[in-house]
């Protein structure tokens, strides 16, 4: 069995707040239409308090354009 | 809060006042006294149907409510726009559904419990209707605490979950 040697506490951060501005002030409505989910979801998630399945998460990163690395990433807890 | 806790606490009073309505016609007919069970069973269905209904209509009123308060809030009246945020606020997506999963699982529990405690006052000898009434209030109380996990979930969040 492989051993898992993922570090440990590190929080999913995101740029998405960032990628909406750049995105010509996109709205987090439009967002959500754009993703196919409710303002509350984006909502949340842009506040770091819902982590989105991977296929949300794709669809994010495609209605910006840009892979998923730039949207989401991992950082050490309580810090950055 | 965001819209959807305000709809949940919205189906969350209506039906504690349905529950609160049968509380207090059961109490004055006396759910405790041996009558027919058949009697109590049609009772109870008459008020299933009742919450039904009035959980309809408080979405509906909570829905038109909320459009107006949009309206107020972002000063237009533009309703094509204000059915669009609407529209997307009260969207149901993967949020919902694991929200709902975890309301739905604290749900369960409670009405185990009630099925449980059911099944212990039968076999303390307890008359059938109060152990009916005690199943009955395991899966209204499950439905009001189901509502609250619903509403912690939308205020709280939740991650890596």
């Amino acid at each position: 069995m492989p051993k898992n040697s993922a570090p440990k506490n590190l929080v999913i951060s995101n740029n998405i707040r960032r990628l909406r501005f750049e995105a010509g002030e996109m709205t987090q409505i439009e967002l959500a239409e754009k993703v196919g989910a409710s303002r509350q979801t984006i909502l949340n998630i842009e506040a770091g308090k819902y982590t989105p399945s991977l296929d949300l998460a794709f669809r994010i990163a495609d209605a910006f354009g840009v892979t998923l690395g730039e949207v989401f990433e991992r950082q050490p807890a309580g810090g950055a | 809060m965001s819209h959807k806790s305000k709809g949940t606490i919205t189906n969350m009073i209506a039906s504690a006042l349905v529950l609160a309505a049968y509380v207090t016609y059961a109490l004055r007919r006396g759910a405790g006294e041996p009558e027919s069970l058949q009697s109590w069973a049609l009772t109870i269905l008459v008020f299933i149907g009742i919450a039904v209904a009035v959980s309809i209509v408080a979405q509906i009123v909570f829905r038109i409510g909320l459009s107006i308060a949009i309206g107020v809030t972002e000063r237009t009246d533009d309703s094509a726009r204000i059915n669009r945020v609407v529209t997307s606020s009260l969207a149901e997506d993967e949020m919902d559904r694991q929200i709902g999963m975890r309301a739905d699982r604290v749900g369960y529990v409670c009405a185990g419990i009630g099925v449980v405690g059911m099944l212990v006052m039968l076999a303390f000898g307890a008359p059938l209707v109060a152990s009916l009434h005690v199943l009955l209030g395991s899966f209204a109380l499950g439905s009001l605490v189901a509502g609250a996990v619903s509403v912690h979930g939308y205020e709280r969040g939740f991650v890596n979950a």
